[in-house]
């Protein structure tokens, strides 16, 4: 259930890279620059909630 | 035995998509490894509470005080922790943070594992023959 998030992130990795290759090539330096950053937000956030669940889960386990 | 082809898959699919990922993206490449890594440890909590589960009941047949063992299942909590955090820096380049975290744990443990010491120092005082 939870390997589809690898491929996700996989996805959503190699659509920035193609959507800021084509951005810059039309020379839309900043704009590719910012979906750039979007990418990496929306990525950080998914991996930071997994991160969170995981502390939760071990802090259930070995009740803290 | 299923979960371990599991196991062994998710980590062969991260580092496919990593190797893939990383000369388009390298940063995202850092983050499908973290995930592989957190999905792996999910996989593993399940048998983490059958196996303390069971140290439970051993420990109950003895009659130590329940806030010693907990202390002990603390340790190990935070040993997994400071382990898989450490690992993380050191994934990502960042060796010596990695060594501080570890540092961390190490004094955290020593400060948790005190109780126990006074303990033990308090029953030799028990003994000895004022």
């Amino acid at each position: 259930m939870e390997v589809e998030i690898i491929f996700k992130i996989a996805a959503i990795g190699i659509l920035t890279a193609v959507v800021s290759q084509i951005l810059k090539n039309s020379g839309k330096e900043d704009i590719s620059t910012l979906a750039t950053l979007a990418g990496v937000v929306i990525v950080l956030i998914m991996v930071i909630n997994l991160i969170a669940d995981l502390f939760d889960t071990i802090r259930t386990i070995f009740n803290f | 035995m299923d979960s371990l082809y599991k196991i062994i898959g998710i980590a062969l699919i991260t580092v496919v998509a990593t190797l893939i990922l990383k000369p388009v993206r390298p940063d995202f490449a850092v983050f499908i490894s973290v995930v592989g890594g957190v999905i792996i440890l999910f996989m593993l909590a399940g048998y983490l509470t059958d196996i303390f589960e069971v140290f439970n009941q051993i420990f109950n047949y003895t009659n130590v005080n329940s806030s010693l063992y907990k202390i002990i299942f603390k340790i190990i909590g935070v040993g997994y922790l400071v382990e898989f955090t450490a690992s993380l820096c050191s994934d990502t380049g960042n060796n010596s943070l990695g060594d501080k975290v570890l540092l961390g744990g190490k004094i955290i443990i020593l400060v948790m594992a005190l109780p126990i010491v006074t303990s033990i120092l308090e029953i030799v005082m028990e003994l000895l023959p004022s």
